[in-house]
């Protein structure tokens, strides 16, 4: 590479990392528009322990907070006191029970019905299903005051009161030719005639839940789009309780299908999940509630792990890397230069994988995901510097030791990051939750230090090796014989 | 050279004293489970809840309660802060240390009474309500089992790529090393009793992914060191351990400056966690533990073992390979009786 076109890299290259530094980590400052500036750092998606989320607390019907009690008592005390106690709630109807209140209507024989407890149970463990089935990084489905449900999750793309909402529906599934208000004389769709329903791409519409039927359920829906054409009915609802949860129009001829696609104009994947994991939890019989769930109201909690946890973690891990880049420099100067040049490449191109690729969700995990790829790809520069010094104490010159080091370092770079992207690839598939987002981090990460350390720091060494004159010393080498000579 | 591998007795005895500590672990988790965070720890919590001000009022009210519960002889595991989505109510939360069976309504009611008469300024104590309440954690094994499931797959994929790229003992030494790594690391964390949260299955995959690569960067090195030898005609004559010396003493370097990085970072992110979040403290402790012991594996015991096996497998193949005499006379033998045979 001539002296001229190296300069000239230099300079483009740095104004790109530069350009991309500010992108990626530029605090968050008031721009001209009506927005803030937010760098891309900033829009990272993080889980509950370092970002925090949502939590709500679901109430059976019959069952009051404290706070609701409170009320109830109120209003009730001071009608009393004006004498007219008509259609307000006695606060002697209901019971204490911990921290909440349980209304009479739930005893019976002076212990509480058991279909009561019954279908709070199934209706605990149709959340539990319902808020797995969403693949969060972290999220909390327990039980409080022995008959409320809590939820914590993550911050995310959809609008947590319509979340909530949608996972209180309770009841089975049914596939209607028009809307309901009661499930009377209606005959429920069960696993015997749907396998499931799953999120599928739908293109540029965005997603699709997919509900593929077994053998009998595909005849069933046959007959049913027969008689609902027979009808002249184009509209099929799909109902979990009496509640409606998707729709599909323009059913104009007998469907015979093994997998019908229904898009319900979803643009996040995480809003057809939703669709998707309601629905599929309503196939199963045994645990679907009859029970009223009211969420009292959403609340924001912050950060599990600490609130200024991810900046400071962020701040500790930038010192460090530059420890790092610096000790290089010092160890290994102008090669050096060329492993800070590529670590800045990696870390940048890192930012923008888990900023702008959907699914990557970061965690306590997360980090040491990102730490452990960066130390990978720091470790095979290193490893590849060393065997460049070794070829060219060996007597080669410094062209021929670069290349037969590279050389040299190729097959274990290879088989290394092969073995690691391929056991965080299986990890990312088989996983849910933490382990899962930590191996989908460690991949991208590894990928981008296959990449840099094969490609990019080659060739930033290349670029930076065309400007000096003594490119033995710009290399921190000495040779021997030189030495020997001027003694 | 010199072989600097352990002894067979000194790794006999760290094997079998690392063995005893997975079982004793093993032992723990059956019998106490791990430790859990206080995030998801059952609990009683005092909650706190209106307009709190955000900010202003927070923090008096804050030490009002948190001087009031300790004078009354409660334990404050953790104090958590959050907001209402749709409404301007802020929430106080104090999560109780101690068992969560306590019923402390009444409690609560002293509370709120407290605040009542405490005068605090700026605060209208009417539109706070101070409850208590019990939160059970119910178990979320999915996310561990499939973890579980997905780990068993690395290790067989990590068996059956180092035997193929590298050598069959290679690959089983990975193998048995990587398990063995991993559940060392988890039975020292639940004999430490370090608090586990939604993030140690993750912790359990960074355990995995160091390991694999600590053990493929041992056994890279070896096989680098044993192909320069078999294209070396000058190389000096050394034994199955000496060669595995020499290819370990290559890669040491290596795996202890990556080791101290990370570790560096497990013990920066430990304080960090200190004055941000104690944790982010555990998870620190629990990878830092993950690097020592899958330090202690490739740099001690790793090469001691492949050692054994190539040195079982190169006296087998010589074995093999040697000529047999014995089988010569009897050819021999059975040539002359047919030819005696034929004159006949």
């Amino acid at each position: 590479m001539g002296k001229k076109k190296s300069a000239a890299l230099i300079v483009l290259v740095t104004v790109v990392l530069l350009g991309l530094l500010f992108i990626c980590f530029a605090p968050t400052f008031q721009a001209k528009t009506p927005y803030d500036y937010r760098s891309l750092l900033g829009s990272v998606e993080l889980s509950t322990d370092l970002g925090g989320g949502y939590s709500t607390v679901y109430y059976p019907e019959g069952v009051i907070s404290q706070s609701e009690y409170d009320l109830i008592e109120s209003l009730y005390t001071a009608a009393e006191n004006n004498g007219d106690t008509s259609g307000l709630e006695n606060p002697a109807d209901y019971t204490r029970h911990k921290g909440v209140y349980l209304s009479e209507d739930l005893y019976e024989d002076g212990a509480l019905k058991e279909s009561f407890v019954d279908s709070f149970n199934a209706a605990f463990r149709t959340l539990q299903r319902r808020f797995a089935d969403k693949g969060y990084a972290d999220y909390t489905v327990a039980t409080q005051d022995d008959y409320t449900i809590f939820v914590q999750i993550p911050y995310g793309d959809e609008t947590p009161g319509d979340l909530f909402n949608t996972f209180a529906y309770g009841g089975s599934l049914y596939l209607t030719s028009e809307t309901i208000t009661s499930v009377k004389g209606l005959e429920s769709w069960t696993d015997a005639d749907i396998k499931g329903f799953s999120v599928a791409s739908a293109g540029d519409s965005g997603y699709a839940v997919a509900l593929k039927f077994t053998k009998e359920g595909r005849e069933r829906f046959k007959e049913m789009t027969a008689s609902m054409v027979e009808a002249e009915q184009t509209t099929l609802y799909l109902y979990v309780g009496t509640n409606q949860v998707l729709s599909v129009s323009g059913i104009s001829s007998e469907q015979d299908t093994s997998t019908l696609y229904i898009s319900g104009s979803f643009t996040e994947r995480a809003d057809a999940q939703t669709a998707a994991s309601v629905l599929d939890s309503a196939l199963d019989e045994e645990n679907a509630f009859s029970l009223v769930l009211q969420y009292s109201q959403v609340n924001t909690f912050e950060p599990s792990a600490g609130t200024h946890t991810a900046l400071a973690i962020t701040i500790a891990i930038g010192v460090l890397f530059v420890a790092v880049l610096v000790a290089a420099l010092v160890l290994y100067k102008g090669m050096g230069l060329a492993h800070a040049y590529a670590f800045l490449t990696y870390i940048l191109a890192f930012v923008l994988c888990i900023s702008l690729i959907g699914g990557m969700v970061v965690d306590l995990a997360g980090v040491l995901a990102i730490v452990l790829a960066s130390a990978v790809m720091t470790a095979f520069n290193r490893f590849a510097y060393r065997n460049i010094r070794d070829e060219f104490y060996k007597g080669k010159t410094l062209t021929a030791a670069i290349k037969s080091g590279y050389r040299r370092s190729l097959a274990l770079t290879i088989d290394v990051h092969v073995i690691l992207a391929a056991a965080s690839l299986i990890v990312m598939l088989i996983a849910t939750g933490s382990a899962h987002f930590a191996a989908a981090i460690f991949l991208a990460g590894i990928l981008l230090s296959a990449a840099c350390t094969l490609g990019v720091t080659r060739f930033y060494l290349y670029m930076f090796m065309a400007q000096p004159k003594n490119k033995i010393a710009f290399c921190n080498f000495r040779r021997e014989e030189a030495d020997e000579d001027e003694e | 050279m010199k072989s600097k591998l352990l002894s067979k007795k000194t790794v006999l005895i760290l094997v079998a004293v690392a063995l005893a500590v997975i079982v004793a672990g093993a032992f723990v988790c059956g019998f106490l489970g791990f430790a859990k965070d206080t995030s998801k720890k059952d609990a009683v919590s005092i909650q706190v809840s209106g307009y709190l001000a955000q900010g202003d009022l927070r923090d008096p009210l804050e030490e009002f309660f948190l001087d009031k519960l300790s004078a009354d002889g409660y334990s404050v595991a953790e104090v958590r802060y959050g907001t209402s989505y749709s409404l301007t109510d802020d929430i106080l939360e104090f999560v109780l240390a101690g068992k969560a069976d306590r019923d402390l309504t009444e409690y609560a009611s002293q509370l709120q009474t407290a605040l009542e008469g405490a005068g605090i300024e700026g605060v209208e104590a009417a539109v706070i309500t101070v409850s208590a309440n019990n939160i059970e954690y119910a178990a979320q094994p999915a996310p561990v089992w499939r973890t579980a499931v997905g780990a068993a797959v690395v290790l067989v994929v990590l068996l059956a790529y180092v035997a193929i790229r590298f050598r069959l003992g290679m690959g089983v030494t990975a193998f048995a090393m990587a398990l063995f790594d991993v559940l060392l690391t988890f039975a020292l964390i639940a004999l430490l009793r370090i608090p586990a949260g939604a993030a140690m299955v993750g912790v359990a995959v960074f355990v995995l992914i160091l390991s694999a690569l600590f053990e493929s960067a041992l056994f890279g090195r070896i096989r680098m060191l044993l192909r320069d030898r078999e294209r070396d005609e000058a190389a000096v004559s050394m034994t199955a351990a000496e060669e595995v010396a020499a290819g370990a003493a290559l890669s040491r370097n290596g795996i202890f400056a990556a080791a101290i990085g990370l570790a560096a970072v497990c013990m920066v992110g430990g304080i960090v966690g200190l004055c941000t979040g104690v944790s982010l403290t555990w998870i620190m402790i629990a990878a830092l533990i993950g690097v020592l012991v899958c330090t202690f594996t490739s740099v001690l015991i790793a090469p001691s073992m492949y050692a054994a096996i190539k040195t079982a497998s190169d006296a087998r193949r010589a074995e093999k390979s040697k000529y047999n005499y014995a089988s010569e006379k009897r050819r021999a033998k059975a040539a002359t009786a047919d030819a005696a045979e034929q004159a006949e």
